[in-house]
């Protein structure tokens, strides 16, 4: 499928650093619709309120170690909601271990990236997401 | 080529060093709380927390040598949260306090565009003192502790063995 530019995507990270840098390699891939969230804490009501307004986010981009709640957290509430099982969902680490990978796939992440990485990386697992 | 030597992408360095100043602030906070009180070693949970957060921010801007001392930090954090040992924890603090005085000096560096500087810190000699004090706690097993971290290649196999 070719995926739309205007998906609606929301990036997950405490780090605005990491905010920025996500966003500029998703506007490099082309994608037009991104909104940030600086902790899970934060984005799980905007994910929510999402889908309240009939305007659910299409994609998420997550890191893993954020202060208040983890991008694991998010990932396991998010595949608790109901219309929410399919959702894309990457995970982003500093944290390369096997464990870690595992707990993921287990909680039902769609795919896993490990920092630092390029914008042809990311590409390649949206790709891999949305085929 | 890495962020780090773009200059076009100079101003997510900078809010890089801002945003690691702020949190090498709370990391002085937490060392500042164990020296009071060592046997709080939820404080070194608390480093090990805050200097992971910087350690994946430095490695995405090619910030190797930051990344390192953090990545050191982290392990030595969370590790040591876990030992009991008063007189060891007291070492750990000092030598953490001191770490973070030159990653201080290391970000300063790096916001100025001061290579100079930057060379003129023995980076390399303070590493090898992390990572001696790192293997003190080798046998202790922790979750995000990874003695070698996988490559996205190592992952993306165990995500295909895992049916992704």
């Amino acid at each position: 499928m070719t995926l739309k530019a205007d998906i609606k995507i929301l990036i997950v990270d405490d780090m605005t650093t990491m905010r920025k840098i996500i966003k500029n390699m998703l506007t490099q891939i082309g994608f037009t619709n991104i909104t940030e969230a600086d902790d899970g804490a934060v984005a799980w009501p905007m994910i929510q309120n999402a889908i309240k307004e009939g305007s659910p986010y299409e994609f998420i981009v997550s890191d893993w170690n954020m202060p208040q709640m983890s991008g694991l957290d998010l990932l396991k509430n998010v595949r608790a909601t109901e219309g929410l099982e399919k959702l894309p969902f990457l995970m982003i680490t500093a944290e390369a271990e096997q464990g870690n990978v595992v707990i993921a796939v287990k909680a039902g992440v769609s795919n896993f990236i490990v920092k630092p990485f390029s914008p042809q990386v990311l590409k390649e697992k949206i790709d891999k997401i949305f085929k | 080529m890495s962020i780090i030597n773009d200059p076009s992408m100079k101003e997510i360095v900078i809010d890089f060093c801002n945003e690691a100043e702020e949190l090498f602030d709370q990391l002085e906070q937490a060392l500042e709380n164990l020296e009071e009180n060592p046997s709080n070693t939820k404080e070194l949970e608390k480093f090990g927390q805050i200097i992971d957060r910087i350690m994946g921010a430095a490695k995405s801007i090619g910030a190797s040598e930051i990344a390192l001392f953090c990545e050191l930090g982290k392990v030595i954090g969370y590790k040591s949260s876990q030992v009991k040992d008063i007189p060891l924890i007291e070492v750990v603090g000092a030598i953490l306090f001191d770490s973070l005085h030159m990653l201080r000096k290391m970000v300063t560096a790096l916001k100025l565009g001061d290579d100079k500087s930057m060379a003129n810190l023995n980076t390399k000699a303070f590493a090898t003192r992390l990572t001696w004090l790192s293997a003190k706690f080798k046998d202790i097993d922790r979750a995000s502790c990874a003695v070698d971290n996988l490559s996205q290649s190592s992952i993306d196999d165990i995500m295909q063995s895992l049916g992704l």
